[in-house]
């Protein structure tokens, strides 16, 4: 375990009891997330990946919804600060028995999680399990609202590739209106000052217009505005990063859309699309993807295609965050 | 009288040096008011240097409130509220006559409900009147109708499905016939529920940006034309049919109602103390009130770019149907008032346990626990300077009966400062402010965002019918 030190970030101080938005973030506190990644992801690149900077700790995952991938990512980057980890996948248990939400939290306290990490399809949940849990609350995706740690390792890629993304032209595709991702994103990028474009048809848009026009003349104090447009063509244009979002069939049967054929033909991402974007443009999907229809596989395998090492740099996003709400000052962290 | 209980006749007292507004007389101004065995004696307006001194922001004395939407939930939900607590938290509220809405378990479609009803608030021991409204439909379920004639004869006021809308457009054209040769109102929940599935707030930048669902002004909006033009369409046959739309919301709905006074439809409308005072930025975590979340240029402010947001974003106490509006439509629900568009306000109180509020804001049942609060947030508007007091007072008495239609020498029907009428008063003190709490609501209905937060107008004493409704503990009574 020599190596087992965690690299020391410049000393920014973490303000955050809970990360339940990226709204909440200043631009200080997701750059001392992004150095803190660059520390993860330096113990991920050695033999023994594993610091025990969170021994003694219990992380417990509480998914209210079916998914794999950031469960799993939760799970790994956990045990690899040395966390006790639970899993409860609660979709199918207490929810049908009627438990609460509020109950649930009460409980998994009871049985010594220090932190949970929650996935939950309600807008909002995190917020009252914040009210009711005394340890750290991690939002892992609640309902349209918010992912704070998918759109904090989609800054983090990007930052890998364009260094800084100011002024950087990122362009957010497809389905916004049912997208936590896409939220989360609008405010990580916009306190990076990214050029943020945000573009899907009419009907999967509503209300990021009212946005962005809101914030036309700038946005929330420490965020620039952000643009809202239909015209796929407009979006993509000299863009530095295309970031597709997956489209659910759902959306036909709600009569939002005609048919997932014509998305794909109208606002898939495709070679010919793409071509307009700039030559190295980077391009990425949250996952999971549907190819053929928000991208082409042609697309998710081009060289600048950027989706595994989201994958990959979600571990370590996840480790700086979990590593930063236990309280971990990084000089604090040494060899057991 | 200090050991008076309440339901006792209040045998002596003497408010002097007071603010009096009387809505029957369209007059206000420095006062004084004897109640002897129950009867209000004498009112006496006081003139020239006995009035010195004297303002509206003191001590005020106003005929007891009539609240046409109140739901207190018995029978079938006693957790929530029963008739009694529901009586005493609108005699706390200043309340002297509530019209309870249908939507029980069972709902109130026929007269046995009814009964059970007032068996209660008889028992209750409190003299606030409490009035009835009937269901439209059997069940509320919105295909049959309900028994309107016998629910009529058992003392309804009026016809309502509230808590949802007459979906079927032929239903409500009965209705409104029917209703009409009875000789009362349809209230009506407008509502388009076809673009309200599963919204949960407002749609506008709040619900864009907290990730919840919209729920368009649209759907009040094409509702209430809806209804307004089946109402036009039964005129001929029906000539007693009135329409009276509740807790309208968005400025839309309102220039409908608006327009539709002035080609002389027999329509009425109200609005709540929730929907002007309150905004949607409420759910993302704002306390200010809708005035205060307008520019000078009459566009609602970002709160999120202006710091507003002081409390958690998603609080259950916000969820409310129709939801809270932004400031905009909250300005033109005010405005509605004081250009008499809206007969009156309504509190809509809607209780619930904590069980049902303590959950995932989209869970969460719709309502806001409000008879108690109501005058303290349309005393802030006034305060304000948005709402003239004798706007807000008139809203509160002689324009919900107006709704109703209460006719001269009917119970509660006069809502004015008349001498040798029984006592129908309350008592507020203007000038002071008071904390909204758990312990401070007489509702079992502890949700309010008001919660934690001050009010401003502590109501000292509720007379109703010339028994005491409601006496402060804390405050004194002035009187004897
Ligand atoms: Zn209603």
């Amino acid at each position: 375990m020599n190596a087992s030190r965690i690299p020391t970030p410049p000393d920014v101080a973490w303000q955050q009891k809970h990360l339940l938005d990226v709204d909440v973030l200043s631009l200080a506190e997701i750059q001392l997330v992004m150095r803190t990644t660059d520390a993860m992801k330096e113990v991920l690149a050695r033999p023994i990946s594993k610091v025990p900077a969170l021994r003694g700790t219990n992380v417990t995952i509480l998914f209210y919804e079916a998914s794999t991938r950031t469960r799993v990512s939760f799970e790994v980057a956990a045990k690899n600060l040395s966390a006790d980890v639970v899993n409860i996948a609660a979709s199918s248990s207490s929810v049908t028995k009627g438990e609460s939400l509020v109950d649930t939290i009460r409980t998994v306290e009871a049985l010594g999680a220090d932190m949970i990490v929650m996935r939950h399809g309600t807008s909002g949940a995190p917020y009252l399990a914040a009210e009711v849990f005394s340890g750290s609350i991690l939002n892992g995706g609640d309902g349209w609202h918010a992912h704070p740690s998918q759109a904090l390792l989609d800054l983090y890629t990007m930052r890998a590739h364009l260094g800084d993304v100011r002024g950087k032209k990122v362009v957010i595709l497809g389905d916004v209106l049912h997208s936590r991702v896409a939220r989360s994103n609008v405010w990580s990028l916009t306190a990076a000052g990214a050029d943020l474009w945000i573009c899907g048809p009419t009907t999967i848009l509503r209300g990021f217009d009212t946005w962005a026009g809101r914030w036309a003349s700038g946005g929330a104090p420490g965020h620039v505005g952000f643009t809202v447009t239909s015209d796929v063509g407009a979006a993509l244009r000299d863009a530095d990063v295309v970031m597709a979002l997956r489209l659910q069939r759902e959306r036909m049967d709600a009569g939002l859309l005609p048919s997932l054929r014509e998305y794909a033909a109208r606002f898939g991402l495709t070679r010919e699309r793409l071509a307009v974007a700039k030559p190295a443009a980077l391009v990425m999907h949250p996952g999971p993807m549907n190819e053929g229809v928000e991208i082409a596989p042609d697309v998710a395998v081009l060289d600048r295609s950027v989706i595994t090492e989201q994958v990959t740099n979600g571990v370590a996003v996840r480790m700086a965050l979990l590593y930063l709400l236990a309280g971990g000052h990084p000089e604090a962290v040494t060899n057991a | 009288m200090p050991d008076l209980r309440v339901g006792k006749m209040v045998p002596l007292l003497e408010i002097s040096r007071a603010w009096l507004v009387d809505p029957v007389g369209e007059r206000e101004g420095p006062g004084e008011v004897v109640v002897r065995d129950g009867i209000l004696e004498a009112v006496t307006w006081l003139q020239g240097a006995e009035a010195d001194g004297i303002g509206p922001d003191g001590v005020l004395v106003l005929p007891g409130f009539l609240d046409i939407h109140v739901h207190l939930r018995e029978p079938g939900n006693e957790d929530a509220e029963t008739v009694a607590s529901g009586l005493a938290a609108a005699a706390h509220g200043g309340f002297t006559t509530v019209c309870a809405m249908p939507n029980t378990t069972p709902a109130a479609d026929e007269p046995g409900v009814f009964a059970r009803v007032a068996g209660a608030a008889a028992t209750s021991g409190s003299p606030v009147e409490l009035l009835l409204h009937g269901a439209i439909t059997v069940g509320r379920g919105g295909e049959r109708l309900a028994a309107l004639g016998e629910l009529a004869d058992a003392g309804a006021v009026g016809f309502s499905d509230d808590g949802s809308p007459v979906k079927s457009a032929i239903i409500l054209r009965n209705a409104l016939l029917y209703a009409g040769m009875l000789g009362l109102p349809i209230v009506e929940h407008a509502e388009d529920v076809t673009l309200t599935a599963g919204a949960e707030a407002n749609e506008g930048l709040v619900a864009t940006i907290l990730g919840l669902k919209g729920w368009p002004a649209a759907a009040e909006i094409s509702a209430v034309e809806r209804a307004i033009a089946i109402l036009d369409s039964v005129r001929a046959d029906a000539p007693g049919a009135r329409l009276h739309l509740t807790h309208l919301s968005t400025a839309g709905a309102l220039d409908a109602v608006r327009r539709a006074k002035a080609a002389g439809l027999p329509v009425t409308c109200d609005v709540t103390p929730h929907h002007l005072g309150f905004t949607d930025e409420w759910v993302a975590g704002a306390r200010r009130w809708a005035w205060e979340a307008l520019d000078g240029a009459g566009t609602a402010r970002d709160p999120w770019a202006d710091g507003a947001l002081v409390a958690r974003p998603y609080a259950t106490a916000c969820r409310v149907n129709p939801p809270l509006r932004g400031a905009v439509d909250a300005a033109a629900c005010l405005a509605s008032l004081i250009d008499g568009t809206a007969d009156a306000v309504v509190t809509d109180h809607a209780p619930h346990t904590a069980v049902d509020k303590e959950t995932e804001f989209g869970l969460a049942a719709h309502g806001i626990s409000g008879v108690e609060l109501a005058f303290g947030v349309l005393l802030a508007a006034v305060a304000a300077g948005r709402l003239p007091l004798a706007r807000a007072v008139a809203a509160l008495t002689v324009g919900p009966a107006a709704v109703l239609g209460a006719r001269p020498g009917r119970r509660g029907a006069a809502r004015g400062l008349v001498e040798g009428e029984p006592a129908d008063l309350v008592v507020v003190d203007a000038g002071d402010r008071w904390r909204v709490t758990a312990d401070a609501l007489a509702s079992r209905g502890k949700n309010t965002p008001l919660l934690g937060r001050e009010l401003p107008g502590r109501v000292l004493l509720t007379v109703a019918q010339g028994r005491l409704a409601y006496r402060d503990v804390a405050g004194d009574a002035s009187g004897s």
